[in-house]
């Protein structure tokens, strides 16, 4: 992999340099301590020290309301006008999300592909970013604190530099396109580079034993803790929306005033809801919330694992840092483990 | 960038075939047989599916639900799909004027693995709306008969006004190509029915089965199929020789929105056809 | 075919759910040319109370005899009855007096003037008669308005969604005022629709269009308590809009 350095005060000119490849996105404050990804047009927008943004990326090319196509009594139905070609340059990306990302991707693909999904997601250039956990942070014990791939480029703060790590053609057209800005690598940035890693990989107190936990989850299918939790939940919906991996969605019909057309429409959903295993007639598969906690839990811990090979989870924290009720899929997995020791 | 390479390629999964009712058939109380047409703007393209798949059917400004496919694959141009009205979508077909238009996806799930009953004898269990996908087998079976060794059908009904396809099942019941029994819970003084009265596992005294080289297809109610289960598992059905479709709330067919998941497996693409021993394999599932 | 009968009435209340209707400013002339409007008071001069509906659109709450047997009129001049705004569907603000005496307020309000006329507890308009379908809001939503209007011109009945604010306060990104702020919000446990209106301008959710099906008040409550909430305050804010989520019995949590 190509691998160049950018040092610190080049950043505003290059962030310049990146206007040409799309409009840019990156993480930029709302209110006094919520971050979101969103528009900017230079570097002192950017929120380049923040830890979680509300929602993870998965908003660019999965809407929380997306129109599938139009539909017409008398015509059938028909694709919407497409957004024009327009592109995007997200930057600021953490390597939880790029591994967001990199699920979303291999879901969405498969014997059908999801074209509303591929269509944002091919338009959109991805600028990673590396971090500073807090604690609620727990990629590490997932393996998603570092990216070999999914980025156009990827960033590491070296102090004074960006060490660049080139991921893709197109990241490289990035760098070609502002050259004189980047260095070669030199010995001091190897070390520093390495230090920082060193640092990085201390600063993570939050860990998570996923060694045979699906096993466990097996095991402990019928554990008192899964009712302890549906007492707690709220069914809110926070975790599904804020999650970058959660991505089921509901569909329905919106019909205009004329009774004879409108728009099929999908939205995130959440397994959590009440009526997401409703059949007509009114069977409810999972009536219990005790057995939607589960469900979810099961699914990203246990399911996927089956299915893809490893967990839907990125451990990036956000579903303990907004759920209202405070549950803490850490403190559910070290219940679970406890349990099984005894 | 990565991602997908060829999207520009891809269908878009989700937008429906229009397709048009051609017929619509009243079996019972709320329950119609439809007969549709899918029009494919390639002309020469035919609509071909396996026995126990499933579409998608849209009614345009309510919404689209999941049907199992009545019809067989043998009999082209067409498909029927059995439909009790239950819920929105259905209660907005049953409104719909003869030859109305209608949206279709599919087909969609894994269907029986008929390449794997070939050779073997089939037994047939259905009860109330269950007879809706095993129709599909069974007159692909008929329509292949070659192809299997004895085909038995058993259904069972709460009476003979409450029975799906019964005109066309009691004409095959003089036939010597398929055995075809029938019954209903309690006769009712007075109706004429010369079938059998009884729950559907009584009708297991009327067959002698090889379990070894028999394959059982059940689809009803959740309390009809654990009954004929243990009446399976007490002939010494092996597990994978058991066969269910299973129901759960779809919103694509396309093993995306996550609505039909058990576990790890996605009811519109591993099922909606599973094995016993797939099913007791799964969470949630016993 | 012709065009549904419709009536839209008023029971107790402040007329701001029939106001949103007047309020859809740029779908009115589809409206009215869509439905055959044969009594609207706020806005129609003209009106037939006597002939049978289609469809009647009722707001309000049931506080007096005289809503009582309007309620039941309607109920037999109509084919489907739609509870409009929150005190239509849960009880609302009037039923808030529900936890005192009917006879001490009303002396308290209305003094001497106040023995002319009878009072009765609020109750939502499902304890009189059956309810076809509910569009709650204080006031309604103009969207969630004008998609049921579409839906019950095609023969439908809507579905509205069943979900929390906090879902749709999500989606829209705002800052979480119940954790990252420690406001007492009741998003989690409030049915959305309203896009999450009051969060995105950094109030928290009130409760105004009533809880979600299967709301886990204990837990809420508990939430609140543990962010320092004392449990009168809590008890004002889930009492203000749904007198039917009686907080008092769980206050053992």
């Amino acid at each position: 992999m190509k691998i160049i350095t950018l040092p610190k005060e080049n950043l505003t000119e290059f962030i310049g340099y990146l206007h040409a490849f799309g409009e840019i996105h990156a993480p930029t404050k709302r209110g006094d301590k919520s971050v979101v990804f969103a528009p900017v047009s230079d570097l002192s927008e950017i929120e380049l020290n923040y830890t979680r943004t509300i929602l993870p990326l998965k908003k660019y090319f999965f809407k929380p309301v997306d129109v599938m196509f139009n539909f017409y009594a008398d015509k059938g139905y028909e694709a919407p006008t497409e957004e024009a070609d327009k592109k995007y340059v997200i930057f600021g990306v953490h390597p939880c999300d790029i591994h967001g990302l990199k699920i979303l991707d291999l879901v969405s693909n498969g014997r059908y592909v999801d074209t509303y999904y591929f269509a944002g997601r091919n338009k959109a250039a991805i600028i990673g970013l590396d971090c500073i956990p807090d604690d609620l942070c727990f990629c590490r014990s997932i393996g998603t604190d570092f990216v070999d791939a999914g980025f156009d480029l990827f960033l590491s703060d070296i102090d004074n530099s960006y060490l660049v790590r080139v991921g893709t053609s197109l990241g490289d057209d990035m760098v070609k396109a502002a050259d004189t800005l980047f260095h070669e690598v030199n010995k001091e940035d190897r070390e520093a580079y390495k230090r920082k890693s060193i640092e990085r990989r201390k600063s993570f107190r939050t860990e998570i034993q996923l060694q045979d936990l699906p096993e466990i989850i097996d095991l402990e299918y019928e554990n008192e803790v899964w009712h302890e939790v549906g007492e707690k939940c709220l069914s809110c919906g926070t975790c599904s929306m804020v999650c970058p991996t959660c991505y089921c969605y509901a569909v329905f019909d919106e019909l205009n005033l004329d009774a004879s057309s409108g728009q099929r429409k999908r939205r995130w959903d959440s397994c959590l809801f009440k009526d997401y295993a409703l059949v007509a007639g009114g069977h409810n598969f999972r009536a219990e919330r005790s057995s939607r906690v589960k469900n979810r839990f099961f699914h990203k811990q246990r399911g996927f694992v089956t299915q893809y090979g490893r967990p839907s989870c990125v451990g990036c924290g956000r579903c303990k840092a907004y759920c209202p009720a405070g549950i803490d899929i850490v403190e559910i997995v070290n219940k679970l483990r406890s349990q099984t020791r005894v | 960038m990565s991602k997908h390479e060829n999207c520009s390629d891809c269908q878009n999964p989700y937008t429906p075939h229009p397709a048009r009712i051609i017929r619509i058939l009243p079996q019972i109380p709320d329950h119609q047989l439809f007969q549709i047409h899918i029009r494919f703007e390639d002309q020469g393209k035919v609509f071909t599916y396996r026995p126990g798949q499933f579409v998608m059917l849209s009614v345009i400004g309510v919404g689209e639900a999941p049907f199992s496919i009545s019809s067989s694959p043998t009999h082209e141009g067409i498909i029927e799909l059995c439909v009790r009205r239950i819920g929105h979508v259905t209660d907005a077909l049953f409104r719909l004027p003869p030859k109305a238009m209608v949206g279709i996806r599919g087909p969609y799930g894994n269907g029986f693995p008929v390449e794997k009953l070939e050779g073997n004898n089939l037994l047939l269990v259905a009860g109330g709306l269950g007879m809706a996908p095993l129709r599909s087998l069974l007159w692909y079976t008929l329509d292949n008969r070659s192809k299997f060794k004895d085909v038995i059908l058993m259904y069972g009904a709460k009476n003979p006004g409450d029975m799906l396809f019964k005109y066309e099942l009691l004409s095959l019941l003089d036939r010597t190509d398929v055995k075809c029994l029938l019954t209903i819970d309690k006769k009712d003084e007075s109706a004429i029915w010369k079938a059998h009265v009884g729950v559907v596992t009584t009708l297991f005294d009327f067959v002698d089965i090889d379990p070894n080289d028999t394959y059982a297809a059940v689809c009803g109610p959740e309390v009809m199929f654990k009954f004929v289960l243990d009446e399976l598992l007490k002939r010494n059905f092996a597990k994978d020789r058991i066969l269910m479709s299973l129901e759960r709330n779809m919103h694509c067919g396309v093993g995306k929105c996550g609505h039909c998941m058990i576990g790890y497996k996605y009811t519109c693409l591993d099922g909606p056809i599973f094995t016993y021993w797939d099913a007791i394999n799964l969470p949630e599932m016993v | 075919m012709s065009k549904p009968k419709v009536g839209i009435y008023g029971l107790t209340g402040c007329a701001g759910d029939q106001l949103v209707i007047l309020n859809c400013e740029d779908e009115l002339l589809n409206i009215v040319g869509a439905l055959d409007i044969k009594s609207f008071s706020m806005a129609v001069s003209e009106s037939d109370d006597d002939c049978l509906l289609d469809i009647v659109f009722v707001e309000g709450t049931v506080v007096q005899p005289r809503d009582e047997e309007m309620l039941q009129n309607l109920r037999e001049r109509a084919k489907l009855l739609i509870a409009i705004g929150t005190c239509a569907v849960w009880g609302g603000l009037p039923a808030m007096k529900n936890e005192f005496s009917q006879e001490e307020i009303k002396k308290k309000v209305y003094g001497p003037a106040g023995d002319i006329f009878k009072t009765t507890a609020p109750q939502p308009l499902s304890s009189f008669v059956k309810v076809d379908l509910s569009i709650s809001g204080c006031p309604i939503e103009k969207e969630q308005l004008l998609q049921a209007v579409a839906s019950l011109l095609h023969g439908d009945l809507p579905r509205l969604p069943g979900y929390a604010v906090c879902t749709e306060c999500k989606m829209s990104e705002y800052t979480c005022l119940l954790v990252e702020k420690g406001q007492l919000c009741l998003g989690p446990i409030t049915v959305a629709g309203c896009k999450a209106r009051c969060p995105g301008y950094g109030q928290p959710c009130i409760g105004c269009r009533g809880p979600v099906e299967e709301a886990n008040v204990s837990s809420e409550i508990e939430v609140l308590k543990e962010k320092g909430f004392t449990w009168v305050d809590i008890q004002n804010r889930l009492r203000t809009f749904v007198a039917s989520i009686d907080p008092l019995q769980i206050e053992s949590v």
